[in-house]
């Protein structure tokens, strides 16, 4: 057996049966072992498109997705989406090529040090030097990649060891780490703190999604009656439309969510890490709250803010012993009040497409069950706020990179995962450029993916913050001699409408829900429409700006 | 404010990079290093001096610790000789 043929058997053991990648000199060994391996290679167009497909299927699926590249600029292309699953915690294998061992640190043909390069954004990597360690190596990688908090490992191939013979090469199964559980007297004290709460609100982040604690943290929600505000990657832990939820805390999040927090008195933050878009001005954020922090992560808590109870561990495990209820009829009774006042309307001026009523209906019309894929904007913002949201994994965004680029191929492998489900990738002017060539994916294999792409012919966000606060001075956010997407589309193959006007919503969302195969919607909005409300940075998130809808 | 990490670590490639690498990027500052070989072999003692400008040492550590490669670590008490293993 050859290396490479080694290396795609420990994968197949381990249930692997789509890769996403793109060939070249240094990886052809593994390649040639692809053919009549059993194993589904999805030809993307662009290496980036590759590690952000098996981003998306990893999150859809729940298990490692698993990416491909050649040496030098293949290796350097994925390097972005390796990135984006390390921010987000989504588990992944990126195998590289690499030049000969011999050749190696001598700047031979398309020879850079992935190894080197990619140490700060992986949870482990490996240069594979012996043909033998390779089924260990994968084994390992794989466990790695998915257990505690998961991430991605790379695994760096030379072609002298993918095309070597492989003698003794033993089959490995490491044994799957056991859960880690919080300590009992930890979890007594946070219990008897909800129970003593009288204005507790839960931070929702995105481990309960990626820990697969969904259903463990609706109990813990239904049995509490805690009200619950959630991050970007939060979304989803509870359905946007259940009575407990507030919205979104943070930047671009709800009056509601972030006054809750604000005026807080307990913190349960559930797989959550503080982020700077969530807290705003850290030093300000739920400054009377006590805070217990849940997070399977060790290194997370009291990074940011001082956890007065630890939680370290398997959040289900944890979750499940924390069923007090405290007396906050009262408290609830505001909560409610203040997110049915601070509501989000819909009413905008006109005759033109008012995006988030546009997305609102659409998720609406789907009841929460397509998968829905973002780009980074505003249009990623309008999402969050307006879509309704009913499972983590139906709502992929690239939170912590914030990486443009992300949603067209993160659909391609949420389709892959889920073939049954309608993805729809909804993306901006800007980012759409980024990798559109994966249009060209849609139409190869067929892949259903709606695309919807809310087009102001500017770079948004940017836009607005240099309205708001660059005294109106734009610099280089002009789009609009961007190209008849349509047409653009259509040249690809994949079936296109244009509209601008509200009249066309409908058949709109109707064309996304049930047109057969691949369909690119392009939605022209208001180039002078904002996100709002808006905390501003450098303030807490008692500081909300509003703006005109539009 | 400085303090001294000592860091058991597997022997394998990258070991020693991606440790110091990790102090740095976490916003401390490698001050001195000094290495040795465990005396049973196939570990590495890495022990280093790291100043902070008020980031949590115990976080650190905590970040260090979930390293792959590392076996344990801990800080190194300078007055009373105390190691605060995790």
């Amino acid at each position: 057996m050859k290396g490479g043929e080694a290396l795609l058997e420990a994968l197949r053991d381990r249930g692997v049966d789509t890769v996403f990648g793109y060939p070249g000199g240094a990886i052809m060994p593994l390649y040639d072992a692809l053919l009549g391996s059993g194993i589904r290679h999805v030809l993307v167009r662009h290496e980036q498109a590759a590690a952000f497909a098996a981003d998306g299927y990893a999150r859809v699926s729940g298990r490692p997705g698993v990416c491909i590249a050649t040496s030098g600029p293949g290796a350097t292309n994925l390097v972005t989406g390796i990135a984006n699953a390390f921010l987000d915690s989504v588990p992944m294998v990126a195998i590289t090529g690499q030049v000969a061992t011999p050749m190696m640190g001598t700047d031979a043909f398309q020879e850079v040090d992935i190894f080197g390069i990619t140490l700060p954004i992986v949870k482990h990597s490996y240069v594979v030097r012996h043909i033998e360690e390779l089924p260990r190596i994968v084994h390992e990688a794989w466990d790695i990649a998915a257990s505690g908090r998961p991430g991605p490992v790379l695994i760096d191939l030379p072609k002298n060891i993918a095309a070597g013979e492989a003698h003794g090469a033993a089959r490995v199964h490491a044994p799957q780490p056991a859960p880690v559980r919080a300590d009992e007297a930890s979890l007594a004290r946070a219990a008897a703190m909800i129970a003593a709460a009288e204005r507790p609100v839960i931070y929702a982040g995105g481990g309960i999604g990626i820990g697969r604690a969904v259903q463990a943290f609706r109990d813990f929600v239904a049995e509490t009656g805690i009200p619950v505000v959630g991050t970007l990657k939060g979304l989803g832990a509870i359905p946007t439309d259940d009575p407990h939820f507030l919205g979104m805390l943070g930047m671009h999040g709800t009056r509601a969510a972030n006054e809750a927090v604000q005026k807080s008195d307990l913190l349960v933050v559930v797989g959550a890490r503080f982020d700077d878009r969530a807290t705003g001005k850290l030093d300000g954020f739920a400054p009377g709250a006590r805070v217990i922090h849940l997070d399977v992560d060790p290194a997370e808590i009291g990074k940011l803010r001082q956890a007065d109870v630890a939680l370290a561990g398997d959040l289900a495990g944890s979750l499940a012993a924390l069923g007090q209820r405290p007396r906050i009829a009262a408290w609830r009774r505001h909560c409610l009040r203040a997110r049915a006042e601070h509501a989000h309307r819909y009413d905008a001026p006109g005759e033109g497409i008012y995006a988030p009523e546009l997305l609102r209906r659409l998720s609406f019309a789907a009841e929460g069950e397509a998968t829905l894929t973002c780009d980074v904007g505003q249009h990623q913002m309008w999402v969050a706020q307006h879509c309704l949201i009913r499972r983590p994994e139906r709502h992929l965004t690239s939170g912590g990179l914030g990486a443009m680029g992300y949603g067209l191929p993160a659909a391609i492998g949420a389709q892959l995962a889920d073939p049954a489900r309608t993805a729809i990738a909804v993306s901006g002017d800007g980012s759409i450029m980024i990798n559109i060539q994966e249009l060209a994916t849609l139409k190869r294999y067929g892949l259903p993916v709606k695309v919807l792409l809310i087009d102001n012919q500017s770079l948004g966000m940017v836009r607005q913050w240099q309205e708001l606060f660059f005294e109106r001075r734009f610099s280089e956010v002009d789009l609009s001699d961007n190209p008849d997407f349509a047409e653009v589309a259509r040249s690809f193959g994949i079936d296109a409408m244009t509209i601008d006007a509200k009249g066309q919503v409908d058949e709109a969302v109707d064309a996304l829900l049930n047109h057969r195969g691949p369909l690119f919607v392009h939605c022209r909005i208001d180039p002078a429409a904002n996100v709002w409300p808006l905390v501003p940075p450098g303030h807490t998130n008692a500081t909300m700006l509003e703006g005109s809808l539009q | 404010m400085n303090r001294t990490i000592e860091v058991s670590l597997t022997l394998a490639e990258g070991a020693i990079v991606r440790t110091l690498g990790l102090i740095e990027r976490r916003g401390f500052v490698v001050h001195a290093v000094e290495t040795a070989t465990e005396p049973q072999g196939g570990a590495l003692v890495l022990r280093v001096e790291v100043g902070s400008r008020g980031r949590p040492f115990d976080v650190l550590l905590r970040q260090i610790t979930r390293l792959f490669d590392v076996r344990h670590a801990f800080l190194v008490e300078a007055r009373a000789g105390q190691r605060l293993v995790c």
